[in-house]
Parts: C-alpha cells; sequence; structure tokens
C-alpha cells in the first residue's frame, strides 16, 4: 500500500515501488532501504525525515538515477528510470532534476555565473537564452553582483543560493535537496529555505528535502519520516 | 685563318664552366681582359720567317702558345649524298717550362678539339668537343712519325702503303673521330705540297711586330673512308683541306673577327682569304689570302685584289647574325663566283661560338664555267658584343 | 570554450606546478627525441649531401684492389676503347691545421661530364679566370676549397696552408673558392689529379674511376666487359648506401635511447593526470550529478591531457632542435670514430623529426591520460569519493597488474627467442621487459613496505611506521613514481654493466693483442719502406712485424682485410674463438687460410670449414675459413691473412705500421725518441707504446659512451621530476591528515621528517626494484642488442658496486626529491589545511 499523500490527484509525479537497496561492508550487509513505496504528486514540498545514516541520502540518489536499487521500480514523470541505461539515465538527470547539497558543492574553478552557466549548456540552452536566464535567477537569489565571484569567496549561505539557482535554472520537474541547510546557522537557513520553497513552487516543481532537522520540515507540504528501511508519514 | 688563338684561350677559362652557354654574353668582355695582359711572356714569338722543314714541322711547337691542325672537308657517297666535315685539335701551352713531378698526369700542354658534319640532304648539322691535357697519352702530337689526338680522335701519319695515286714524297694520313652520334674514318693523301701563307709562311695579324703566326695549308687531300651519322654508315670520297698555324699572338684591339674562305675550284685552284674585320665594321688592312695553282704554286692575295660582298644573312637560334651566302671577285685573275653555304645552320655552339660550314661555289674562271666546294668560317657574331645588338 | 573546458583549465592554472611538472616531463621526453632525431638525420644528411656532391651523376665506380687502380686502366678506356663518360679520382685524407681534410683530385677536363661541385662555375667569374684553370694544371700544390670552409677555416685565395699526408707535409695554395650548398663540399680540398697523387703518395695510381653509364644494363654491363681483372664496377648509390647502412645500428641504438626517456616521460603524465583526476573526483563526482555522461566525463580528462601534451611537445621540440645541436657533436663524433667521415657543423630542422617529436608527446600524453580517464568516467555521480574507496580499488588492481606484468615479460622472452638476428626486435623486447617489470613493481613495493615497516618504526616510532605504510596505502599515487625512478635506474644500471662489461672485454683484448713494444705508423698513409728498413735496424729492436689494411668493397658491402706479418710467437695476440681441428697458425702461415673477426663471423654469418671469396688482382680467388677471432676493433668486420698470403694476390707492397719488439730492457720511450728522429725528413711517424694505444682507444671507446650517458641522466631526470611531482601530490592530498597531525602537536621539523623518511623509503623500494629489471636490461644489451648491432661477444661482469650506488643514487635522488614537498608539508598552517575540506 503506497503512501499516497494527495489521494484525490492522479498527477502522479515520483512513483517509487518496492524499492530497495543494501551496502555491504566487509561480511556486513546493511539493508538501507527496504521495500518503499510512495507516490508524490507534482507541485509538492516533502520533507524525509531521518538519523544519519538511516538512507535519506540514498533515496534521493536513487530518485535522482544517480544510484540503482537492487530491486523495485522508480518512476518520474512517467519514466521508469531503473529500466534506463547509465547513460539514459544521466540524460534523464541532466534535463528533469535539479540537486541541491549540504555542502553546496559548487565548481570552485568556475564563477557563479558559470556554475549556472554549466548545466544550461549541459541542456544545451542558446547563450543568448542562457544569459537572460542567469541574470533572471541571480535576481532572484538577489545575488546579481556577485555573477562574476569564485564561489571560494562567498558565505554560505550565498553560495547555497547559488546552489539552489544552477539547481533550478534549467526548470527541472523535480528537485532534490539534501540537508540544503546543514552547513548554515539558523537565520540564513530560514533564508535560504524560504527561497527554495518560493523559487520551486513557483516554477510548480516537485521537491523532495531530506534533512533530521524539524525546523526544515515545517516549511515543506508534509513530512515523512525513514527508519529501518521504510518510509512512514509522521 | 688567323688569330684563333682565341678561341683556344677561351676555351681555357671555359673549361671548367659547364658547357652551358648562358656565359655566352661574357666571353667578348672577359677575352678583352684576358688579351689586354701579356700572358705570352716566355713564350716564343713570330717575329721573322723561317725556314720550314717538312714533315718535321707537321708536329707540335711548344714553345708557342697556340697550334692547330685544322681539317675540313668535302665528302659524299656513292649516291652522291653530300657531307661537309671539320676535325680541328687545338693546343693550348699553359706555361713555358714543362713541370716537374711524381705524377704523371701533371702537363702544361692543354688540348682541344672540335669535330662536326654537315649532312647537307637531312640538313642536320653535328658537332662534338673534347678537352684534355696532354699527359699520360690521354692528348698531344708528336711528330716522326707524327699524330695528334685527344682520347679516340686521332689524326695520324701513315705508314708507307696503299695510296697509290698520291706522289710517294706527299703526305699520306688517316684521320679518326667518334662521338655519340657521328663517326667518320678517312684516309687521307696530300695532292699539293704545303702552301706558305703571308710572306713565306709568316703572317701577320697586325701592325704590331710579333702578333702574327706561322701559317701554312695543304689544301687538297684526296680522302676516302667511312662516315657514320647515328645508326647509318656512308662511304665516302671527296677532298680535305689542313690549315696549320701556331703562334703566340692575339687579335689586335680593334680587330673584332673574320670571315674566312677556303674554296677548292673545280680546275684544281684552291683559294684561301681571311677577311679581318675592325670594330667599326671596316676590313683591316692585315687581311690576307693566298691563290694556289693547280701545280701547287702559291701566290699572296692582298686586300685589294679581291673582293668579297655578302648576299644574306641568317639568324642564330642563339643569337646573332652571320652573313650567308656571298659574291666573290679576283679581277686579277678574271675570277667570279658566287659562294653558298650548303645548309644554313653550321653554327658550333661549343665554348666560343663560331660557324664553319660546307658551301658551294659556282661561277667562271676567265672563259670556262667553274664550279667548286669548300669551307667557310665566321667569327666575332654571336660571341662579340658588338654583334650581340 | 564550453564551460567544462573552462573548469578544468582554471583547475590547472590554480595547480601551477602540477601543469609545470607534468609539462616538463613530456617536454624532455620530446625534446630528447626530436634531438636524436634530428642529429641522426642530420648526420646522415650530410653524408649524404657530401656523397652526392662528390658523386655527381656519376652512376657506377670502378675500383681496384687496395693500392687503387693503375691509372693507364683509364687511358686505356678514353683513348683505345673512346670512353668519354669517365672520370678519375683520388681520394685521400689529410690533416690541414684546422682538421682532417678530404683531398679530392680530379681532372678539370673529364669532370664536364659529372656535373659535381657544379659550382664551381662561380669560380671563373673571379678576375683573373684563365690563372685558375693554368694555376690548378700547373702549380703543385694548388688547391680550391668551398666557400662555408673558406669562411670556417678563414681562408682566402692565395693563402697557403700546411697539409699533412702519408706522414709527409706539403703545402697547398687555395687559388680558388667556390660555391656549395648545403655544406655538401665542407672539408672537401679540392685539386688537380696531379697534385693528388703527389700529396697522397700515390704515383700512377687512381682511386676510382667514375662514370656514368645511366640505368640501361646493357651499357653496364658492356663496360664491365672490357674492365680487367682486379677490377670492379660498382653502383655509386650502392656504395653510398652501404657506407650508410654501417651506422644504422649505432642510430637505431640512439633512437630507442630516446624512447627511453620519452617512456619515462610517459609515467610522468601520467603521474600528474591521475593526481589531477584524483584530486578532482569530487568535482567530477558533482560534474556528474549534474548530468554530465561518461563519455563526457572521458573526454574531458584526454582532452585535457591532450593540451598539456600539445603544449609540452611545442616547447619540447624547441629545446629539442636546442639540444640537437650539442647532441649532432656527439653522434657526429662518434660516427667519425667508427663508420665513416662525416663533417656537419649545424642542425638540419626537418620537419619531419618536428612532427616525429609532436606525435610523440602528443600520444604519450593521451595515452597516458587514459587510464585516468577510464577512471573517471568510471565515478559514480557521488558527492564525494571516499580516497580509501580508490586505494581499495589500487589494491585489488596491483596483483592483477602485476600478473599482466608476468605475461609481458612473456611475451618479451618469446620475442627474443623468435626474433634470431633483428635488433629492431631485440630493442622492442628491452621495452616489453621495461614495461613487465614496472606493472610487478607496485606489487613489489607493497611486499616491500609490509617488510619494512617494522624497521620504520624502529627508526623514526609511529610516525615512521606511517611513512613506511603510508607507501603502500596510497600505492595509486606513489606506485607510478616508484615505477619511473625504477625504470630510470634500471636503465642505468643496464647500461653501466653494460658498458663496464665492454670495457672490461675490450681493455682484455687490447692487453692481450697488443704484443708489441711500440707501433709505428704514418698518418693517413702507408710508411716509407726505407722508414721501416732504418727502424728494424735501429738498436734495441729484436722484431718487427708489421700490418696492412686492405678495404675491398663488392656490391652492398665492404670487407677489411688485415694483412699480417706477425713477429715470432706474437700468435698468442690472437684469442682464437673457435677453429677447424688443425693446427690454424700453420695454415695461416702457409696456405691461403684466414682467420674472420667475430662481428664478421656473425654478421656474414660464416663458421670455420667456410669459405670467403675476395677479389685479387688476377681475379676472385676462394680462401678457407679456419678459425674465428676475437676483436672489438671498431671498425667492425675484418678479414685476417698472413702477409705471405696477401702478397702472392695483391699487387702492393704497402705497410700501414709496424710493431716494434724490443729486447729485454730497452727504452720505449728513447726508442720512440730514435724512431721519429730517424724518420723525420722522410716522414712524420705517429710512434706510440703499447701501453698509449690502450689508453687511448679506451678514450675513444669511452668518447662512443657518452652520448648514452648523457640520454640515460636525462632520463633519470624526468624520473626525478616525477618523484617531486609525486611527493607534492600526495602532501597536498594529504594536507588535511598532516594538518591534524600538526593539530595533534608535530612539530614541523617532526613532520618533515616523517616525509622525508617516506621519500627516502620510495627511493629505497625504486632502487631495489630497479636491481632485477637492471640486471635483466644489463643481459639483454649485452647478449642481444651488442651482438646484433654490432656482432661483438662481451663477458658480462655485474659489479656490487654498481647496485650499490645504483640503490644509494635512487634514495638520495628521491629523498633531494622530496625535499621541497616536506618543507612544504612542514610549514602549512594546520588550520587552514583543515578548512580547506
Amino acid at each position: 500500500m503506497p503512501i499516497t499523500l494527495m489521494a484525490d490527484t492522479t498527477d502522479i509525479e515520483i512513483r517509487l515501488r518496492k524499492l530497495s537497496r543494501a551496502f555491504s561492508e566487509g561480511k556486513h550487509v546493511h539493508q538501507v532501504l527496504h521495500g518503499i513505496d510512495a507516490d508524490f504528486a507534482r507541485g509538492e514540498t516533502i520533507a524525509i525525515r531521518g538519523r544519519s545514516g538511516s538512507g535519506k541520502s540514498t533515496l534521493l540518489n536513487l530518485i535522482a538515477g544517480i544510484d540503482v536499487p537492487d530491486a523495485g521500480s522508480i518512476e518520474v514523470s512517467g519514466i521508469d528510470i531503473t529500466k534506463l541505461s547509465e547513460r539514459d539515465r544521466t540524460l534523464f538527470r541532466r534535463k528533469h532534476v535539479g540537486f541541491v547539497y549540504q555542502a553546496f558543492n559548487l565548481v570552485p574553478t568556475l564563477t557563479v555565473a558559470d556554475n549556472i552557466r554549466l548545466v544550461l549548456e549541459l541542456n544545451e540552452v542558446t547563450r543568448i537564452d542562457a544569459n537572460a536566464r542567469i541574470r533572471e535567477l541571480l535576481d532572484a537569489v538577489e545575488l546579481s553582483d556577485r555573477a562574476d565571484s569564485f564561489p571560494d569567496i562567498l558565505s554560505g549561505g550565498e553560495q547555497q543560493r547559488v546552489a539552489i539557482a544552477r539547481a533550478l535554472c534549467h526548470g527541472p520537474a523535480v528537485l532534490l535537496a539534501d540537508e540544503p541547510t546543514g552547513n548554515l546557522d539558523d537565520a540564513t537557513a530560514d533564508a535560504v529555505l524560504r527561497l527554495l520553497d518560493q523559487l520551486v513552487r513557483a516554477a510548480g516543481g516537485t521537491m523532495l528535502i531530506a534533512t533530521h532537522s524539524a525546523r526544515v520540515a515545517r516549511f515543506c507540504d508534509c513530512s515523512l519520516t525513514l527508519a529501518a528501511g521504510k518510509l512512514m508519514a509522521e | 685563318m688567323p688569330g684563333f688563338a682565341h678561341i683556344v684561350a677561351a676555351a681555357s677559362i671555359a673549361l671548367i664552366a659547364t658547357a652551358s652557354t648562358a656565359a655566352d654574353q661574357n666571353e667578348g668582355s672577359r677575352l678583352a681582359k684576358l688579351l689586354a695582359g701579356d700572358p705570352a711572356a716566355g713564350f716564343a714569338r713570330a717575329l721573322e720567317p723561317r725556314a720550314f722543314d717538312f714533315p718535321h714541322d707537321h708536329g707540335p711547337h711548344p714553345e708557342y702558345r697556340n697550334e692547330w691542325w685544322y681539317f675540313t672537308g668535302n665528302l659524299e657517297d656513292a649516291s652522291g649524298r653530300r657531307f661537309g666535315y671539320e676535325l680541328t685539335f687545338f693546343r693550348v701551352a699553359l706555361g713555358t717550362e714543362p713541370p716537374r713531378s711524381d705524377s704523371a698526369w701533371r702537363s702544361n700542354q692543354v688540348y682541344m678539339a672540335h669535330f662536326a658534319v654537315t649532312d647537307a640532304s637531312s640538313e642536320r648539322f653535328y658537332v662534338a668537343e673534347r678537352f684534355s691535357r696532354a699527359a699520360l697519352g690521354l692528348a698531344g702530337a708528336a711528330r716522326d712519325p707524327f699524330a695528334v689526338w685527344i682520347d679516340n680522335w686521332s689524326i695520324r701519319e701513315r705508314p708507307p702503303g696503299s695510296f697509290a695515286e698520291s706522289s710517294p714524297e706527299r703526305e699520306r694520313w688517316t684521320l679518326s673521330a667518334a662521338d655519340d652520334r657521328i663517326a667518320l674514318k678517312l684516309d687521307l693523301a696530300a695532292l699539293k705540297p704545303p702552301a706558305l701563307n703571308g710572306s713565306d709562311g709568316l703572317s701577320r695579324k697586325s701592325a704590331d711586330p710579333g702578333n702574327a703566326s706561322y701559317y701554312y695549308s695543304i689544301s687538297r687531300w684526296q680522302s676516302s673512308g667511312m662516315l657514320s651519322i647515328g645508326a647509318e654508315t656512308y662511304a665516302v670520297t671527296g677532298h680535305s683541306w689542313l690549315d696549320r698555324e701556331w703562334s703566340t699572338s692575339a687579335l689586335a684591339d680593334e680587330q673584332v673577327g673574320w670571315d674566312w674562305f677556303a674554296l677548292q675550284l673545280s680546275d684544281g685552284t684552291d683559294i684561301m682569304f681571311y677577311n679581318l674585320r675592325n670594330t667599326d665594321g671596316s676590313q683591316d688592312a692585315h687581311s690576307a689570302g693566298t691563290w694556289i695553282g693547280p701545280d701547287g704554286t702559291a701566290t699572296s692575295i692582298r686586300p685589294g685584289e679581291i673582293d668579297i660582298a655578302a648576299t644574306g644573312t641568317w639568324e642564330s637560334p642563339s643569337g646573332g647574325r652571320y652573313p650567308s651566302g656571298w659574291e666573290l671577285r679576283v679581277p686579277g685573275r678574271e675570277l667570279a663566283v658566287t659562294v653558298a653555304p650548303v645548309i644554313d645552320n653550321q653554327e658550333l655552339r661549343t665554348l666560343v661560338r663560331y660557324w664553319e660550314g660546307a658551301v658551294d661555289v659556282r661561277g667562271r674562271l676567265g672563259d670556262i664555267a667553274v664550279t667548286g666546294r669548300g669551307y667557310v668560317e665566321l667569327t666575332g657574331y654571336a660571341d662579340t658584343p658588338s654583334s650581340a645588338e | 570554450m564550453p564551460v567544462i573546458y573552462r573548469a578544468s583549465l582554471s583547475y590547472l592554472l590554480r595547480h601551477p606546478w602540477q601543469l609545470t611538472l607534468a609539462v616538463v616531463g613530456i617536454c624532455i621526453g620530446v625534446a630528447v627525441i626530436v634531438a636524436v632525431d634530428l642529429a641522426n638525420s642530420s648526420a646522415r644528411k650530410a653524408f649524404l649531401l657530401s656523397m652526392d656532391a662528390i658523386t655527381g651523376v656519376a652512376t657506377h665506380q670502378v675500383i681496384g684492389g687496395p693500392a687503387g687502380l693503375d691509372e693507364t686502366l683509364y687511358r686505356e678506356l678514353r683513348v683505345a676503347r673512346g670512353l668519354t663518360n669517365i672520370a678519375p679520382v683520388v681520394e685521400g685524407y689529410g690533416d690541414a691545421p684546422s682538421g682532417p681534410v678530404r683531398i679530392f683530385g680530379v681532372d678539370v677536363f673529364a669532370e664536364r661530364a659529372m656535373e659535381r661541385f657544379a659550382d664551381l662555375d662561380s669560380v671563373a667569374t673571379d678576375d683573373d679566370p684563365t690563372s685558375l684553370i693554368g694555376d690548378l694544371l700547373t702549380e703543385p700544390g694548388a688547391a680550391l676549397v668551398s666557400e662555408a670552409t673558406a669562411a670556417a677555416l678563414g681562408l682566402r685565395r692565395g693563402d697557403m696552408i700546411e697539409l699533412v699526408t702519408a706522414g709527409r707535409v706539403h703545402a697547398a695554395r687555395i687559388i680558388g673558392i667556390f660555391e656549395s650548398t648545403g655544406g655538401a663540399a665542407d672539408d672537401v680540398l679540392l685539386t688537380d689529379v696531379a697534385t693528388a697523387q703527389v700529396w697522397l703518395n700515390q704515383p700512377g695510381r687512381l682511386t676510382r674511376i667514375d662514370a656514368r653509364l645511366g640505368d640501361h644494363p646493357d651499357a653496364v654491363a658492356r663496360f664491365q666487359e672490357i674492365l680487367p681483372a682486379g677490377t670492379r664496377l660498382l653502383s655509386a648509390a650502392g656504395r653510398t648506401r652501404a657506407t650508410t647502412e654501417m651506422s644504422t645500428a649505432f642510430m637505431t641504438n640512439l633512437t630507442a635511447m630516446s624512447l627511453l626517456a620519452l617512456l619515462v616521460g610517459l609515467f610522468l603524465i601520467y603521474n600528474s593526470v591521475s593526481f589531477s583526476v584524483l584530486q578532482r573526483r569530487g568535482l567530477i563526482g558533482v560534474l556528474r550529478a549534474l548530468g554530465i555522461t561518461r563519455r563526457q566525463a572521458f573526454t574531458l580528462v584526454v582532452v585535457e591531457s591532450a593540451g598539456i601534451g600539445l603544449i609540452a611537445s611545442v616547447i619540447g621540440v624547441l629545446v629539442g632542435i636546442g639540444l640537437g645541436e650539442r647532441l649532432l657533436v656527439l653522434v657526429s663524433q662518434s660516427i667519425n670514430d667508427l663508420y665513416f667521415r662525416v663533417n656537419v657543423t649545424a642542425v638540419d630542422v626537418s620537419g619531419l623529426s618536428i612532427t616525429k617529436g609532436m606525435l610523440a608527446g602528443i600520444a604519450a600524453s593521451t595515452l597516458a591520460a587514459a587510464v585516468p580517464a577510464f577512471e573517471a568516467a568510471a565515478y559514480p555521480p557521488r558527492l564525494a569519493l571516499l580516497r580509501s574507496t580508490v586505494e581499495h580499488r589500487a589494491r585489488h588492481l596491483v596483483p592483477l597488474i602485476a600478473g599482466l606484468g608476468v605475461l609481458t615479460l612473456l611475451v618479451a622472452a618469446a620475442t627474443l627467442w623468435s626474433s634470431a638476428r633483428s635488433l629492431v626486435a631485440g630493442l622492442a623486447a628491452v621495452f616489453l621487459v621495461i614495461f613487465g617489470f614496472a606493472m610487478c613493481i607496485p606489487l613489489a613495493v607493497r611486499g616491500l613496505a609490509i617488510l619494512f615497516e617494522r624497521p620504520g618504526r624502529h627508526l623514526a616510532g609511529l610516525p615512521g611506521a606511517m611513512a613506511i605504510s603510508g607507501i603502500a596505502t596510497s600505492l595509486s599515487r606513489t606506485g607510478v613514481a616508484i615505477v619511473a625512478l625504477a625504470v630510470a635506474v634500471s636503465a642505468t644500471i643496464g647500461v653501466s654493466v653494460m658498458v663496464d662489461s665492454f670495457r672490461g672485454s675490450v681493455s682484455a683484448w687490447l692487453e692481450r693483442s697488443l704484443q708489441a713494444d711500440v707501433y709505428v705508423g704514418a698518418q693517413g698513409g702507408p710508411l716509407d719502406p726505407e722508414v721501416i728498413a732504418d727502424l728494424a735496424a735501429l738498436p734495441g729492436v729484436a722484431h718487427v712485424s708489421s700490418s696492412r689494411r686492405a678495404r675491398f668493397e663488392y656490391t652492398g658491402g665492404q670487407t677489411d682485410v688485415l694483412a699480417i706479418d706477425m713477429a715470432p710467437g706474437s700468435y698468442a695476440g690472437t684469442e682464437i674463438i673457435d677453429s677447424l681441428d688443425v693446427d690454424v697458425w700453420r695454415a695461416f702461415d702457409a696456405g691461403d687460410a684466414v682467420l674472420v673477426s667475430e662481428p664478421y663471423a656473425y654478421q656474414h654469418e660464416v663458421a670455420p670449414g667456410d669459405t670467403i671469396t675476395l677479389p685479387t688482382t688476377s681475379g676472385d680467388r676462394i680462401f678457407p675459413i679456419v678459425a674465428i677471432y676475437q676483436s672489438y676493433d671498431v671498425s667492425a668486420s675484418a678479414i685476417l691473412m698472413s702477409r705471405d698470403t696477401y702478397d702472392r694476390y695483391w699487387d702492393d707492397t704497402a705497410i700501414d705500421s709496424i710493431g716494434l719488439y724490443l729486447d729485454e730492457g730497452a727504452n720505449a720511450d728513447a726508442i720512440i725518441a730514435m724512431a721519429t728522429a730517424i724518420a723525420a725528413n722522410r716522414q712524420a711517424l705517429r710512434a706510440r707504446s703499447n701501453s698509449d694505444i690502450r689508453v687511448l682507444s679506451l678514450e675513444i671507446f669511452d668518447r662512443t659512451f657518452i652520448i648514452t650517458d648523457v640520454l640515460y641522466w636525462l632520463a633519470t631526470g624526468v624520473a626525478l621530476i616525477g618523484i617531486l611531482s609525486a611527493m607534492l601530490a600526495l602532501q597536498l592530498e594529504r594536507a588535511r591528515d598532516l594538518a591534524v597531525l600538526r593539530a595533534l602537536g608535530m612539530t614541523p621539523a617532526e613532520l618533515g621528517g616523517m616525509i622525508t623518511l617516506q621519500t627516502g623509503a620510495i627511493g629505497l623500494f625504486s632502487g631495489l626494484a630497479a636491481l632485477p629489471l637492471g640486471v635483466a636490461m644489463a643481459y639483454i644489451l649485452i647478449d642481444v642488442i651488442n651482438r646484433r648491432a654490432f656482432g661483438w661477444q662481451i663477458d658480462m661482469d655485474v659489479g656490487a658496486g654498481v647496485l650499490v650506488s645504483a640503490v644509494l643514487f635512487a634514495v638520495l635522488a628521491a629523498v633531494v626529491a622530496g625535499l621541497y614537498p616536506a618543507w612544504r608539508a612542514a610549514n602549512s598552517r594546520p588550520a587552514l589545511a583543515m578548512r580547506e575540506e
């Protein structure tokens, strides 16, 4: 029985079925995800909560096509990505998924603008359109004046705002955020989350935020908990 | 045929140049420079008439700087096919003292030879030239028995024998030369004794004393042998002419070249005349010739006694305009003939370019009609700056 | 430029030392290849050019026996046979104050058919042209030189130079200077046949008669028919080819050495690229997460590396051209010592050499990037890949690679066995052995690290143990550096052992074969017979031996015959390697039997019992081979014949050198002084005691190997840069770990010491790993390469000194290369390093 958050809508963006993933460390096998079933509707914002090591990041990696499940299926925007080749999963991710990380993961050798441009370029956006889009996004994250700066001179909050802009620049259907505020102080974290929420909603995207923080979960439409390899409603 | 020294001298300049004609434009000025010096120091000079001693004097005279043996002739085969030939050996001494050396190659005598064949019926003209040092038997000249040679080209005295029709005291020689395309082997029997040109054989070339040569001709030789052109060989007979000259002289500054005529008439008369030309186009006063009667009697011809007028010209494809065809008169002898080249192009594009070719003679001598054959040599038309325009 | 490439360029620019070292590595490799190639091709081209200039349009050459041709043959051909396209040549060498010159005697008239020194035309434009030809023909000693020679020696028209030929002094007067292109006629003294005959003391003889016969076989056959017995008609092109081919083995060896430098450079760029990939594994993970495909990641790394290769190759080519000029001096010196006379002053920069270098550089760097690029492409799109995962994988790979290495070694062995005589196959085997061994080295290092961990702990406590075990646990990093250094060190071991063994064999051979006390010869020609008689009569001289070296050419090659008149009891000087079961020396003295040198036997595949055909004065004649003798005579193969036999078949009385056997107690130096004095007015002698000759011979030997040394030092240089680069990389990589150690209270000195211990251990491991490879290389170089290249058999002699010093060198080199990284790590601020991750 899948968890359905908005039972009245047939507009399902992400459909997980019997999803399992285990990691082996030496002789010990650690079952991280154990037969997860879940449907997430388009436009929803969901917080995935759980302790460290509970498998939050693994779940996000699986949905992004970065990792592959041992069993089960993942359907995103109507496509079962577990049936795709590695290359097709990459191309799918490039087009449909945005990622925001705890550690920001900006490319240190590229400027703020170029970090965003990288993703636009991968999606074959023309140079003129890309420039307009970068300007628009940097305006939105209030970093217009830092376009030509390198990431290492930005504060944590600023870096994460760049990462958000980068994650949203190509209009992904799904935005995955892995502890996006884990490296930020509370005030900055709130500002970043507000911005993220506002932008994702404006774009009509579906967002999954992996976090251990209740504070973060408050910004979401709903909140699920991952424990013992199962996903449960709170 | 005087002053040919300059060809020999020029040859030695150009010996190390390849046979290209590119340097020809400079030849005249180079020559002038060369002749302006005194390269003759230490050599004997032709100052006085001398007593000639034959056959001894057929051999070389190395104490003089230059010397040549100059055969020309008109030949035909049994079918009347007409040929002309020239085989000339030049000797030039590079110094007066013979060098001493452990090497047999060391020599101060250099030889050059020209071999040309005119094939009148196919209107072709063939030329070859050779150079060598007189060392190791590669080239040289000898007396008693007489011989002159370069490589396999030679003129040699024959041992007494075959030639029944010639007087036993006359010269009996053989001539032999072969190149890639042409080969000639002739038995030669002199029909006349040597005729001394100039004053008893002293031939003055300018007013400068010593600028003279010793010069004699044997103007008529019975000739027979084999001539090869390409793959064809012809049995030929005819008459040849020998000019012999040695000297340490040169052309005077104002002299530019000469026209030399050697004509053998059907009545047995032979006529030699050289017309020295000055840079201004006039005839030099030292022009001279010899009238050799059928019996061999030689009489000088002075410039005023002969009248030669060119009737045409021929343009060399390599540049230069030569006279071609003449009216020749010796009023005192009632001779009036036309002289016509058997073919136009008989130019030798050798180190020094000149024209030397077989001619036909036709006209009257006194009351009788005469014909004849001969050779004409034209120099200074192609190589000197004055004729370059 | 796409943004991802911009990211990578920006990365490289932010790590300038890493970029620089990668560039330097490939750069040196390319430079050495280009330099060797330029030096080789310049030397060869100069030789061919001079041969062309001297051959002109002649297609064939008539040559005679050892004393040349009788000059009357030329007259015969020209006058009796009417041949025109032939020219006499009297050729030889003399010594001018400036050095050796080639005396080239010609006949200017015959030269008209040969079109050589065609630019002689230009001489005729001098102001007095007639005297030039006249002087050349009539003046003894008149000669011409090329413009380049004149400029180099400061000669002007009219200058006199002193010339020594066949021990006699002559005066040459420069009467003209001719133009020549491309140094073709450099060191040529062009003169008349007569002058050359006198200078070279060859009256009545010609060196050869050049002929222009064209290509038509009939013309050649007809010409052949009229030549007398004792003469041979050879194709000019074939003669030139045969001469140049003598040096092919030498040049192939040089090329192989230059490839070694590139090979070590290859390790270096692999090192740099794989490190840069490893260091960016996080970044690559992010890029993969953002949607970069594996192929794009792979291409990114390869393109980046090819870009580095391109830049490095361009610089390498430029450096190579400069280096080539220096190398050319050594190469041409060796060619002069060993093979033929070549005078080359300038490197001829050919597009081909540059292209070769560029291709080698770019290909090497692309190839080197392939493995790291695969690694990059294999990174899962993770946020961070743990170092331990990489090492974990490397640990798994190590035995696999070693297995592959063993397989490669087997292939190498198979190559050696199956290719009986091919030099190229032998060299290929050397490289296979290097590769195979190299692949086993990481496994060996792991073993060594386990072995040395305990000593490390004893030496420096826990940090010591960490230093040692760190080598094994960071094999993905250190492995390549160790391999590079090990290869370079093993090359020095291999070459040192080979050279030492070779030198030992040569030295022993000289000791044995130089039986006479004093050897006397005349420079550039045979000895005067009267001088020989006078020397034999000197008080104190007991016996005299004599020798004459005669060179016989035939289609496709040449053979030297050594005609020896031995002194009583001096047979022992000749070491018989293999012989028929007969009294060798009896057959040698009394019969027609000959001995062949070992290189000759190898190259011509003959053995005792076979026969050899030589062109005698009266035509070809068969001589039985009774034995093979040992010889390291550098001008390669030779046939030993008794003087009596020689005199029976050749019309040549010349003696090149004599050996004086002195009475007991006679003083060699005194005899030399006397000999020189009594010959003074006749011939300038070159008289030396046997010990002097031994020293001189070994000097020439050493000179030949200078170039080898230079090349191996360059390879070692590349390897050292590899160590430096690897250590820097490792330190940067571990900046956080090291910062933690500092934070835990380790002083900078302690930290520096630990790193130095680690680099020292890396050097030690490299040195130890190099030992078996070095010995294996020495074996192949001696028993395969030298034999296939020169036919020499050498006793291998592995000195402990060579091995110990190689290991010490490796340790020292690694420690030196690690000093800066150690200093850097010790002085980094821990807080800063910790913040960076």
